[in-house]
């Protein structure tokens, strides 16, 4: 039988996926950010594309730089929202490798993860509001309202409850001699 | 908590010192100072039943009660 927690068992190698997740993550929101910034710089200075003989394809996209820059910077949100949730997980399992579960911070920690979640589903009802209106050729699939997404962020809010009662119990045992 | 431990009392009074308490009770010096200190939450019967052994003397002589202000269970559970 593997061990669920603790040093060397399926958390820490868990971590370790989470680890290297979270640092292509951070390599997204960094070239995407970088993206955003030279879209903008180009559509401030359209002087600058005018040496760059650009293909057909990305003519037409440059000539709707308002749209594509608020694409990018949709994306780059929505990168750092998967950051910021894998962040807080990475952190949840190294309380679990150290064989810590109800660790008092995990709690708050499933808490930001939940609304987090919530959050995510909103902005892409959102991004696809603001993409029917700007692009109404590209924003033809009306999103669906996600009952798996809902559900998971209920299961993390109630989670985050049972983590909660788990650190009270362990500071109980804790105070108790 | 109304509760009040005694230790400090039952040790001066056997010229005993928390440290030799701990290492006789077999608990940590942290632990027994918790309890010491009247931070504890709870005390288990083993632990009692061992400090009235080592210190010779009844829980009560441990343990007083001292009516005060009430605490409800659970803001005592969250604090």
């Amino acid at each position: 039988m593997m061990r669920a927690l603790g040093p060397g068992s399926v958390s820490s190698f868990l971590k370790v996926i989470l680890d290297v997740v979270y640092a292509a993550l951070m390599i997204g929101v960094a070239a995407v950010g970088l993206m955003v910034i030279s879209a903008l710089v180009f559509s401030f200075n359209p002087g600058l594309l005018q040496g760059v003989t650009l293909p057909a394809a990305g003519a037409s996209l440059a000539s709707r730089w308002p749209t594509v820059t608020g694409g990018l910077l949709a994306a780059g949100l929505y990168i750092a929202g998967v950051l910021v949730i894998v962040g807080r997980l990475r952190r949840i399992f190294v309380t679990l490798t150290a064989g810590d579960p109800f660790h008092p911070d995990n709690v708050s920690r499933l808490r930001l993860i939940g609304a987090m979640l919530a959050a995510l589903e909103l902005g892409r009802y959102v991004v696809w509001a603001a993409g029917a209106w700007l692009a109404p050729e590209l924003a033809k699939q009306r999103p669906g309202l996600s009952l798996t997404a809902w559900f998971s962020v209920l299961v993390v809010f109630v989670l985050a409850e049972v983590f909660r009662e788990g650190a009270r119990l362990r500071r109980e045992a804790e105070l108790t001699i | 908590m109304p509760i009040r431990v005694q230790l400090d009392r039952v040790l001066f009074e056997r010229r005993m010192s928390l440290t030799e308490l701990a290492d006789r009770v077999g608990v940590t010096i942290a632990n027994l100072s918790i309890l010491k200190t009247g931070k504890a939450r709870a005390v288990r019967f083993t632990t009692l039943a061992a400090l009235c052994r080592e210190l010779d003397c009844q829980p009560g002589d441990l343990l007083t009660y001292e009516a005060g202000p009430s605490e409800a269970p659970d803001e005592a559970g969250d604090s």
